[in-house]
């Protein structure tokens, strides 16, 4: 079967903030159509890979290429249609409707004035998330789990071929948490390449194809051979003991606890 | 639906207030009666009637409707440019450094009134934004203080100007800079006629693009706009229209924060319904208080003087409401 083109090529890749170095010479490619996690602890730049990624942040070292594209060469419309960006948190100023939020992820596809095929779409989104009843709520007087998946229908409405999220739960409670991740295991079934910065490891597990772990600058995959569940690999992530526990021919883990 | 019923109505009497607004002032025998009697010719001053109804009156509501509807609209633009909805020309700084430029250009000849009001209107705005800015964001109390800042420098440097002008000309800068529509004529409707809705057709044709503004830089960009170009562009706009309606009108003060807020209560924040709407009710309102002010046979009490007495409770109002602390 033909290889397709990885949805990211990433090469070399170093980013520092003024002095301080966060990535350093990272080489990774990211497959197209997968669901894809990205774990590590706070402040090891996970975060600032995924908005490297979205071109939020200027790629000064190293050369990142979608879909075989340098990023640096696809302008900013275009860029809107490859990928879309979650951000972590969202503060709103003005009372908008849901439906007003979500349309404004159609703005490279309108220009200046929405059409009719941009409600359209922003109407399926919001019924394809099973959040049709928010449309005509107002956006900042909602709860922020609401917001969250609000924010992602905004991001869906864009019609983009990759979705990067950055902590798409973190508001969002146990049940909203599962229906997510059921959504973007099948929006990756169907062929749309999920890359999400995640805080839960099992999570991860038990919904993900690939895993990239992000430690003191460098970003990689475990070894040959090692599962990501393993505890030992974990271990060296995460400074704590893991137990590792067999679910479904995979595995989920808790921190080792001595009482 | 009831709200959408008010949205018809200021758009159905923003003209016939415009027409009437025509037979209102201190010269009684030129009211609607003495208009209808000239243009059947009868009556005996049918001249003097259409002098004062077509010369004098009739710029003055233009210029009165078009510097309403060009602030309303600027300061509902800068509130989405700024994600700050305390904000307007006139706590922006725009206003005090566009008077200072139109003083200036008044007192010493050395650009065009328009011209200078723009420069300095736009100097102001970009004093008070990096003056607030800090990591990349501008905190809605750090762009109010800096606002402070930079229009008691503009208004300082203002004061120089009327010390070293003439005692005649120092008396019609007062008069001025205290927001004034009553020297109003077709010269300076003129003037101003094209700046005004230029600025104000610019951020009508992006008022959608302000819903993704208003959203944040990282949504905008993701979303494939240009947040630095829009914001660029809408910031030179709303200052073109503002600096115009300051040069010819005087500091209007806060008009440009209370009219947005009025008009979000009836078409909400979506600035697709909200700019135009601000545009007309903007025009009309200042229309109604205009004429207010000229009903008082005699002595006309400056404009701006009205809008800050009702501008003033409406800030106090709205930081209490959006709770704006010092930790925003």
């Amino acid at each position: 079967m033909e290889r397709l083109t990885p949805a990211f090529n990433v090469e070399n890749l170093s980013f520092s903030y003024r002095e301080a170095l966060v990535l350093s010479d990272v080489q990774i490619e990211i497959a197209q159509g997968k669901l894809l996690f990205i774990l590590g602890r706070n402040g090891s730049g996970k975060s600032t890979f995924l908005r490297l990624l979205a071109g939020l942040l200027p790629c000064r070292v190293g050369v990142i290429q979608v879909f075989g594209r340098d990023l640096k060469d696809i302008p900013m419309a275009k860029r809107a249609k490859m990928f879309g960006f979650l951000n972590q948190q969202h503060q709103a100023v003005f009372p908008f409707t849901v439906e007003d939020v979500v349309l404004t992820g159609r703005a490279s596809y309108a220009g200046f004035s929405p059409k009719k095929a941009d409600f359209e779409v922003v109407r399926e989104t919001l019924e394809k998330m099973e959040i049709g009843y928010l449309r005509n709520r107002i956006y900042s007087e909602l709860s922020g789990g609401e917001q969250q998946l609000v924010m992602l229908a905004r991001v869906l409405a864009q019609q983009p071929r990759i979705l990067l999220l950055d902590e798409p739960t973190s508001q969002l409670d146990f049940h909203h948490q599962s229906y997510l991740f059921s959504l973007l295991r099948t929006f990756a079934n169907a062929g749309l390449t999920v890359v999400s910065v995640l805080h839960d490891p099992n999570l991860a597990f038990l919904f993900g194809d690939d895993f990239l772990f992000v430690k003191e600058g460098t970003i990689f995959r475990p070894p040959n051979g090692i599962e990501p569940w393993d505890a030992g690999f974990l271990n060296e992530i995460y400074p704590c003991e893991f137990q590792s526990v067999p679910f479904n021919d995979r595995a989920v883990v808790f921190p080792k606890i001595t009482l | 639906m009831k709200t959408r019923n008010v949205i018809t109505l200021i758009y159905v009497l923003a003209l016939p207030i415009i027409v009437l607004s025509l037979f209102v002032g201190p010269t009684q025998s030129a009211g609607l009666g003495a208009w209808m009697d000239a243009l059947w010719g009868r009556g005996t001053n049918t001249d003097l009637v259409f002098t004062v109804i077509y010369q004098i009156r009739l710029p003055r509501v233009l210029l009165t409707f078009l510097v309403g509807g060009a602030l309303a609209v600027s300061g509902c633009s800068i509130q989405a440019v700024f994600r700050n909805p305390l904000t307007d020309p006139y706590i922006l700084g725009l206003s005090s450094g566009a008077a200072f430029g139109a003083a200036l250009a008044l007192a010493t000849a050395w650009l065009p009134v328009q011209l200078s009001a723009f420069v300095f209107g736009l100097t102001a705005v970009g004093m008070s934004f990096f003056m607030a800015r800090k990591n990349n964001t501008v905190a809605i109390v750090s762009l109010i203080l800096s606002g402070i800042i930079v229009s008691g420098i503009f208004t300082s440097l203002l004061a120089i100007v009327q010390y070293f002008s003439d005692p005649f000309r120092l008396q019609s800068i007062v008069h001025w800079t205290m927001g004034n529509l009553h020297l109003a004529s077709a010269t300076k409707l003129k003037m101003a006629v094209f700046p005004l809705l230029l600025g104000s057709a610019t951020i009508f044709v992006y008022r959608w693009r302000m819903n993704l503004i208003a959203l944040g830089d990282d949504e905008a960009r993701s979303s494939g706009i240009h947040p630095g170009r829009d914001k660029a562009i809408l910031l030179i706009a709303a200052t073109l229209a503002s600096s115009s309606a300051v040069a010819v009108a005087g500091i209007i003060g806060l008009y440009g924060l209370i009219v947005p807020h009025i008009v979000r209560m009836f078409s909400g924040p979506d600035n697709r319904q909200a700019v135009p709407l601000n545009f007309v009710f903007g025009g009309t309102f200042l229309l109604l208080i205009d004429d207010l002010s000229r009903s008082f046979a005699g002595l006309e009490i400056p404009i701006g003087v009205f809008t800050m007495l009702l501008g003033g409770p409406v800030f106090i109002y709205l930081m209490k409401k959006n709770n704006i602390g010092w930790n925003d």
